[in-house]
This record gives structure tokens, C-alpha cells and sequence, in this order.
């Protein structure tokens, strides 16, 4: 390598830039094996070994979450969140602070918290502080104490956090989009509850949901990292098997109903020089049989950098820093939205490039190489899903939460590169209705009102909270 | 290195394997093999951040990582992120005040394809003027997003022109909004002629790959590209802070904020370190300092933080709090005194310190666990350090700070005379609006 140069010169007269390279053959990608079984009193346990790194991570997945807080009475939203981080604010034998104290003391961390469809406490350490943390977590599992003082404090946190989150026009926004797009329905409703529940969420509330929640039966634990099935199960089998089953909370799947015409919804933000663009409908359920091909679909009109709407907005237009879209889905039920963020004086006419591009992928079949652009897209970075053991967790446990089947992963890219220009248009027609929006806008109403009633019924949203 | 290497075998941290090669035109590349995933990441880092800046001509810097996806000499607009989608690949790409970076991840039998994508454009120059002004228009507005419209969002700029006032480090990275509808496409050609050459980058490549092969293909896309003028690098001159600056901003928001920054030395510096063993004892963690005093025991705050931000010619320690509904952020402000004046009279636990170690310890285990990450790593430190060895031995640097080192480094820059307070409160609501 000490003759340099005289490569290269004989490289700049050989290189024609203007030629793309071709590619070498690919290396083929397998799902990494996991061990799964059962303890007997219920508990699901997954184990993915990755012995490269001296980590252990363990999961603990309630198959319960904000969901719930509809079923659980009276305006009481909220409820699995806050429960969920009071779990480390204190047990029988350790205040908030020795847990917090001990935790950091190992360099570990344990966190928890909840989305609509679960709640989970996680802890993350060394290998040689396992057995300390593991302690430490199965305390805040098995031994909470939901003290007044610390219910007390996170409420006013909480009321606080909520007081602030309204100075962000995409919190507003979304809220909005929420509500009305599932209106009675528990989706509706925010994890972190409201300004009212909050306050009326008491003690006996957090008990009893922590006691029809917290059930063997209705957990998954994974291990993750440098831990044995054998080692995996002899913690389990320590500390858990003496843990009983209470009855679950009741509650249904409760499936919400398409608007029957578009509406526009307006709130205010105070000093807004940018709206909070989102507009969307009722999606579809993880389980959904469809759940591929309108992930694909959603992926080019707006689920990548150089999807349509992307390209439309920030690369012709340049309207905005970035625009996209998503279909959202929990286990009843899911919701489609378009998000972006645009000075005042374009709003509609972004609206109006929105709607084109969801109209044009309903009416147009795509082309066949942007088909397989995304395809190669999705499969070439899916390895990039799989590249920390945790990741690898996230999906396993996705299979078991929403009752995958067993080979999803293993035959997902297969699914993908399978998928027909027909089959995406029909996604498209099927999944897509432009006719039937929700318009949430967070921003300056006087200056962007007029202009939105060509979409529809304008709505001034007054007080969301 | 025989000490060091001691301790490293007291905390267990694995190394971390490379491979590094200068080229003739003074490009610098490392690479490290991680066959975890069929997958690589390509970083490409020019030294050159918005601190370089004319004054008057702010936001070039980043700027540019709008511009360099938008066409060179072979690839049309539009078409850097189509072709490497096609080929499995993604792309970002990020500003800070010392330098620019760039990253694509792809398949690893694509490498090829990045490295002639990310090649092109640093071999010519193929910016158009469309480009130009509709990538204006975008910044503009991810300006109003993270700024104008966004909470606390001027923080940033309100701060940077308080504490400097010569060196390029008092303008925002993003850089002044007049200046950026300013700027001309010669302006855009002259700065890429300066900075965007080889003998300015660094380029990182981590993952499956083969090192004989990687390198003569680096060799093939860049070898030939000619170096750039040799250029002067501005020196870095500041005064001392000598008297407290504090200045009330009004902004749309419900809950006041209190915010304090200090100048530290430069990163790299054992001052700089200690610091970092400080800010973990002050902020990690629901144990830490603030947590407890701010947070916990007297709930006075939903959030409080402090963060140290290296930079190449200087650093900034900045404490952050935001206060609960009827608070005072003046008896914030006091309790935050009282915890660094503890410090600073030598009240520190040894347990408090080998707690933070004990952290670093966990983050290095954990770091090598993304290659596009760790490829930024390595640039950084070629980059700043022209020592990638650091990447596995600047652990040695945190976890010899000793108890005395953080007491002297707290005495020498957490002075109240010598930083910048801020005080955010809420617009006054005006009658009739």
C-alpha cells in the first residue's frame, strides 16, 4: 500500500462513473431461533441467547394495557399508565429512591410503561449484575406498593406533563385526530389519560387494576442476551412459581365505525406559525389478513423517504421538512393518518396534494419498478430489524401478543416480494378512503379556516382536555 | 498502556477490531469487520460544522446535508435515495459546530453501490439551482418546526449569542434564516470547493465485509478524486465570561424554564472528562442529584437535566428545568446553586462516582451492538482525535477521573460569574386577543 499514487492515476482513466456498478450475491437471512415455553402456573417464557456481548435484558410483557382503562369504570383513563409507573415507586421492602439507588448503582437500568395493548417493566444489565437486578424487578412485579404519597406526586407530575404537552401542535393535533376518529371507543382515548381523569384516578383504582392485570397467565417474559433457556427458567421458576391467578378484568373488542364524510377539525395553538397536519380514518388490526400488503402500499404513499407523499411535499414543493404516513394498529383495531407540519398559508393546499396522492394510489395501478423499488427496499433493510438481540425481542414478542403465526418473520419477506400491482391497488381501494377524513389541524385557526372548508364541515375544537 | 490495559480488564470491556488506511489524496479510511448482519453502514464525515462559518453566511454547513442528496455528475436529482432504496439501502445524515456527516446502510453485497453513490457526489459538482432554492424552502421550515414553533425551541440560539461572541460557535447550527434566502449557487460551489474534498473527510466503513476488498473498492470510487486546497481553520478566541449574563424570554409556553450554561474546555481534555463523570453524578438516573433534590423530594420541576456537549474548540455545560405549575424558577435557580456548591466543597460520595463508572462500563458493552453508530464512532474519532485506537480505550479516560478532579473542574467553570442564565417564561396574554 506504500504506492499509492500510481494506482491512482491508473484508476481515474479506467472509472466511468457514469456506469452503476452491479452487486455480489446476497447473503441469505434467517429469523435467529428462540425458546419458548410455559411455567406452570401460565407464564409464557421466551429465551433469545446471544452470547456475543455480556448483557442480559429481561422483558416482562402483561398482555394488558391502556385498553383497558375503559373497562375499568367512569372516566378513569389513564389508569394502566400511571399504574404501571408506580411499580417502581416503592415495594414492602425497598422505598422509590433505594430502588432507584440500588438500579444505578449496577449501571443497570429498569424501566415501565404501557401502549394500548400492553404493559411492560424491562431491565437491562450486565451479565455480572443479573442476579441483583432480576431481584430488584421481580420485587416491583410481585411486591408493589402504590403508596398515597407516591400516587400523590405522579398525579401532579402528570397534570403538569399534560399542562406542557399542549404548548406542541403535533400532540394537539393528534389528540384531536383521535378522538375523532374512534370517538366512544377506548382507542380514543390517550394512554397518559386527560386532565380529568387524572384526577379522579384514586388509590383502590390502581390496586385493583394492578391485581386483575398482573396475572401469570397473562405474561410474557423474554430473556435477551447472554442467559441460557436452563438459567432463563431457573429465575422463573424461583421467584415466580409461587404466584397465583386472579380473575382478568372483562373487557370486548370493540370495533369503531368509519365517519360517514369527510370533517375538518380545528384547534387553536397559541403563536402558531406552522399547522400540525393530521388527517386519516379508522385502519386496520395487527391481525388483520391484509396487514402486508397495506403496510407495502402504505410504505409508498408515504412510509419512506422517497414515497410519493414525501417526494411530493418536501422534494418537489418543498412545503414542509418531512411528511409521511402510517396505518396504526393495535389488537381490535387500527387507524390510517397522514402527518406533517407546513406554514400557515399553505395548509390547504398541502391537504390538497394529500388527498391527490391517497386518490391517485387508489386509482392508478403503481408501476412495476416502484413495486419492486420498495420491495427491495423493505427486504434489503429488514436485517437492519434484526441487528440487536433486543430488536429481535421486540418481534418475538409481537408474535405472541397478537397471536402471529409461528413463521411470520420467517416468511414475511417471501409475503413481500410476492405482492402484485393488483394486489396493492386493491389494498389501496379497500384500505384507503379519502371521502371519509378526519382533518385534525393544530395552529393558527383565524389565519387557516376560510380555506379549509372546501374539504368539509369545519368543526372549532374548544376543549379536548 | 500496560496500566490501562489493567483497568480494562478490571471492567471486562471487549475491543473492538479495525483496519485503517490513508490515501494519496489525504483521504482517511477505517474499517471494521461486524458479520453480525449481512448488512454495512458507510459514514462519511467532512470537518467542516457551522462553527467554520462566515459570518453573514451562516447555515452553509448544514445546508449542504440538504444539498448532497440532491444530484452530482452522474446521479440526476432525486435519484442518490431512489437507487439506494432500490438496492436495500437508507441514507441520513447530520450537522453539528465541527462537522458534517453523512451515512448510507445497505445489503453488504451493495457496498459497492453506496460507496459509487456517495462517491459521485464528493468527485464533482452537480447541484442545480432548483435544488438549491427548494431545499432553502425546506430548511426554512424545519427551522419553524424545531425553532419558531416549538417549545423552549430558542434555547439554542438565545444561549449560543450570549456566550460567544466572536468564534463561530455563537450562531445556531441551522445557522440565520436572512442569510440562508441569501445565498447564491456560487456561494453553495465555493464552499464545496473548500471543504467537500478527500483530504477533508474521513470515511468509516463497519459490517460484513472483507477488508482487501472494501479497501480497493474505496480505492477505486475515491482514490482518484483530486485533494482540495489546504485552508486555515479560523483560531478560536473568546474572552472570558467574567460577570453573569441572565436575560427573560417570553415564549409560547404554559410552564417556566430555567436554563444555565458554562464554557468548558474542548472535548478530549481531562477537565472535559471529569465534567463527564459530574454530569452523570448530577443527572443519571432516577438516583441522581437532580431527580432527588428537584424533582422527588421537592417536586418543583416536571423535568430537570443537565448535559455536557463536547466540541472540537470548546464545550458547554448546560443545565435545563422546567418548572411545575406555580413554582418559582428563582427558588429552582437557588436549590441548583446549593447542589453545585455541595459539590464544589468536596460533599461527593465515592459511591456516587463509581456509580457513573459503573454506567460507562454498561454503555461500552452496549455500543457495539449498531454498525451505523459505530461507524459514526469511528469517524468522530479520526475525525477529532486522528486516533481511532480511542474507540476502545477512551473508557480509561472517565473511569481514572478521581474524586478531586471533579472538585477542581467544578471550582474552575461552575462559577455564577462566569455563565448565562436564561429565564423562559409564558407570553403575556394581551386584552382583545
Amino acid at each position: 500500500m506504500e504506492n499509492n499514487k500510481i494506482n491512482v492515476i491508473e484508476q481515474a482513466q479506467t472509472l466511468d462513473r457514469s456506469v452503476p456498478p452491479g452487486s455480489g450475491k446476497p447473503r441469505d437471512v434467517n429469523f435467529p431461533k428462540f425458546f419458548e415455553t410455559r411455567s406452570d402456573n401460565g407464564i409464557t417464557v421466551l429465551v433469545i441467547e446471544d452470547k456475543r456481548l455480556p448483557l442480559i435484558t429481561s422483558r416482562f410483557v402483561f398482555k394488558s394495557g391502556s385498553y383497558m382503562d375503559y373497562f375499568a369504570g367512569e372516566n378513569k383513563y389513564g389508569l394502566a399508565s400511571m399504574t404501571s409507573e408506580l411499580l417502581t415507586k416503592g415495594t414492602s421492602g425497598r422505598s422509590a429512591t433505594k430502588i432507584a439507588e440500588e438500579t444505578d448503582f449496577l449501571g443497570a437500568t429498569i424501566s415501565s410503561g404501557c401502549d394500548y395493548d400492553a404493559t411492560y417493566v424491562s431491565s437491562y444489565s450486565l451479565k455480572k449484575y443479573f442476579d441483583n437486578i432480576f431481584e430488584i424487578v421481580t420485587d416491583v412485579i410481585l411486591d408493589p406498593k402504590f403508596e398515597e404519597e407516591e400516587i400523590s406526586r405522579l398525579r401532579e407530575q402528570r397534570l403538569n406533563s399534560l399542562l406542557s404537552m399542549t404548548d406542541d401542535g403535533d400532540y394537539l393535533s393528534e389528540k384531536v385526530f383521535k378522538k375523532s376518529v374512534y370517538e366512544n371507543n377506548p382507542y380514543a382515548f390517550p394512554v397518559e389519560g386527560n386532565k380529568a381523569s387524572i384526577k379522579n384516578l384514586n388509590r383502590e383504582d390502581i390496586t385493583e387494576f394492578y391485581r386483575r392485570i398482573f396475572n401469570p397467565e397473562n405474561l410474557i417474559v423474554a430473556f435477551v442476551g447472554d442467559i441460557t433457556p436452563e438459567e432463563a427458567m431457573n429465575k422463573i421458576n424461583e421467584k415466580f412459581s409461587g404466584w397465583k391467578n386472579n380473575p382478568e378484568l372483562e373487557t370486548k373488542p370493540l370495533i369503531p365505525a368509519h365517519k360517514e364524510k369527510t370533517k375538518v377539525y380545528l384547534t387553536e395553538k397559541k403563536g402558531a406559525v406552522q399547522s400540525s397536519i393530521k388527517t386519516g380514518h379508522i385502519g386496520i388490526s395487527r391481525g388483520n389478513p391484509d396487514f402486508i400488503p397495506v403496510n407495502v402500499m402504505n410504505t409508498m404513499l408515504g412510509g419512506y423517504f422517497t414515497s410519493r407523499i414525501n417526494k411530493n411535499l418536501r422534494e418537489v414543493n418543498g412545503y414542509t421538512y418531512g411528511a409521511r404516513s402510517v396505518f396504526y394498529s393495535n389488537k381490535f383495531s387500527g387507524d390510517f393518518s397522514v402527518m406533517t407540519e407546513v406554514k400557515n398559508n399553505i395548509t390547504a393546499d398541502t391537504v390538497k396534494e394529500i388527498l391527490k396522492e391517497i386518490n391517485d394510489i387508489r386509482n392508478d395501478l403503481v408501476s412495476e419498478d416502484e413495486l419492486q423499488n420498495v420491495k427491495n427496499y423493505i427486504s434489503g433493510s429488514f436485517p437492519l430489524q434484526l441487528e440487536t438481540p433486543n430488536a429481535i425481542a421486540s418481534k418475538v414478542i409481537n408474535l405472541k401478543l397478537y397471536d402471529l403465526e409461528e413463521d411470520y418473520y420467517n416468511t414475511y419477506i417471501q409475503r413481500v416480494n410476492r405482492l402484485s400491482m393488483g394486489e396493492i391497488r386493491d389494498a389501496a381501494v379497500k384500505y384507503l378512503h379519502p371521502e371519509k377524513l378526519v382533518i385534525s389541524i393544530a395552529g393558527n385557526v383565524k389565519e387557516i379556516e376560510d380555506d379549509m372548508k372546501v374539504f368539509g364541515e369545519v368543526e372549532i375544537v374548544k376543549d379536548i382536555f | 498502556m500496560t496500566n490501562h490495559l489493567a483497568e480494562k480488564i478490571r471492567f471486562e470491556v471487549p475491543s473492538l477490531e479495525y483496519k485503517e488506511h490513508t490515501f494519496g489524496n489525504g483521504l482517511r479510511l477505517v474499517m471494521s469487520r461486524q458479520g453480525n448482519i449481512p448488512m454495512v453502514a458507510v459514514n462519511t464525515t467532512f470537518h467542516i460544522g457551522s462553527k467554520d462559518e462566515e459570518e453573514h453566511m451562516t447555515g452553509l454547513a448544514h445546508l449542504f446535508e440538504h444539498l448532497m442528496f440532491e444530484g452530482s455528475p452522474n446521479i440526476p436529482k432525486g435519484k442518490f435515495d431512489e437507487i439506494l432504496n432500490q438496492n436495500g439501502g437508507e441514507s441520513n445524515a447530520y450537522t453539528s459546530w465541527d462537522s458534517t456527516s453523512y451515512f448510507v446502510a445497505l445489503p453488504a453485497n451493495h457496498l459497492e453501490v453506496g460507496l459509487w453513490l456517495d462517491s459521485d457526489r464528493i468527485a464533482g459538482f452537480g447541484i442545480s439551482k432548483e435544488s438549491l432554492e427548494i431545499q432553502k424552502d425546506v430548511v426554512l421550515e424545519e427551522k419553524l418546526l424545531y425553532v419558531d414553533n416549538s417549545p423552549y425551541g430558542t434555547v439554542e440560539e438565545e444561549s449560543s449569542r450570549r456566550l460567544f461572541k466572536n468564534s463561530g460557535y455563537k450562531w445556531p447550527i441551522i445557522g440565520n434564516m436572512d442569510d440562508l434566502r441569501k445565498v447564491t449557487l456560487d456561494d453553495i460551489e465555493n464552499f464545496f470547493e473548500r471543504y467537500y474534498k478527500p483530504n477533508n473527510a474521513v470515511i468509516s466503513i463497519v459490517g460484513d465485509i472483507d477488508y482487501d476488498k472494501t479497501l480497493s473498492l474505496v480505492e477505486k470510487y475515491y482514490g482518484a478524486i483530486k485533494p482540495g486546497k489546504d485552508f486555515e481553520r479560523r483560531k478560536f478566541y473568546e474572552e472570558n465570561i467574567m460577570t453573569e449574563i441572565r436575560e427573560d424570554i417570553y415564549d409560547n409556553i404554559q410552564l417556566e424554564g430555567k436554563f444555565i450554561f458554562y464554557r468548558l474546555p474542548e472535548m478530549g481534555t481531562a477537565d472535559y472528562y471529569a465534567m463527564n463523570i459530574l454530569n452523570g453524578i448530577l443527572s443519571e438516573g432516577d438516583s441522581s442529584r437532580f431527580y432527588q433534590e428537584l424533582e422527588y423530594k421537592n417536586e418543583l420541576v416536571i423535568e430537570s437535566d443537565t448535559n455536557l456537549y463536547g466540541m472540537e474548540q470548546t464545550s458547554l455545560f448546560c443545565i435545563s428545568a422546567i418548572a411545575m405549575k406555580g413554582k418559582s424558577i428563582e427558588e429552582i435557580e437557588t436549590r441548583i446553586d446549593s447542589i453545585l456548591e455541595d459539590i464544589k466543597n468536596g460533599n461527593i460520595d465515592e459511591n456516587e462516582i463509581t456509580k457513573v463508572k459503573n454506567k460507562v462500563e454498561t454503555y461500552y458493552n452496549s455500543r457495539r451492538q449498531s454498525i451505523i453508530s459505530l461507524a459514526d464512532k469511528f469517524s468522530f474519532f479520526k475525525t477529532f482525535y486522528n486516533d481511532c485506537e480511542k474507540i476502545n480505550f477512551e473508557i480509561i479516560d472517565y473511569l481514572q477521573v478521581a474524586k478531586n478532579d471533579i472538585i477542581e473542574s467544578a471550582n474552575k467553570y461552575l462559577n455564577k460569574n462566569q455563565r448565562v442564565v436564561l429565564n423562559y417564561f409564558p407570553k403575556k396574554q394581551h386584552n382583545g386577543e
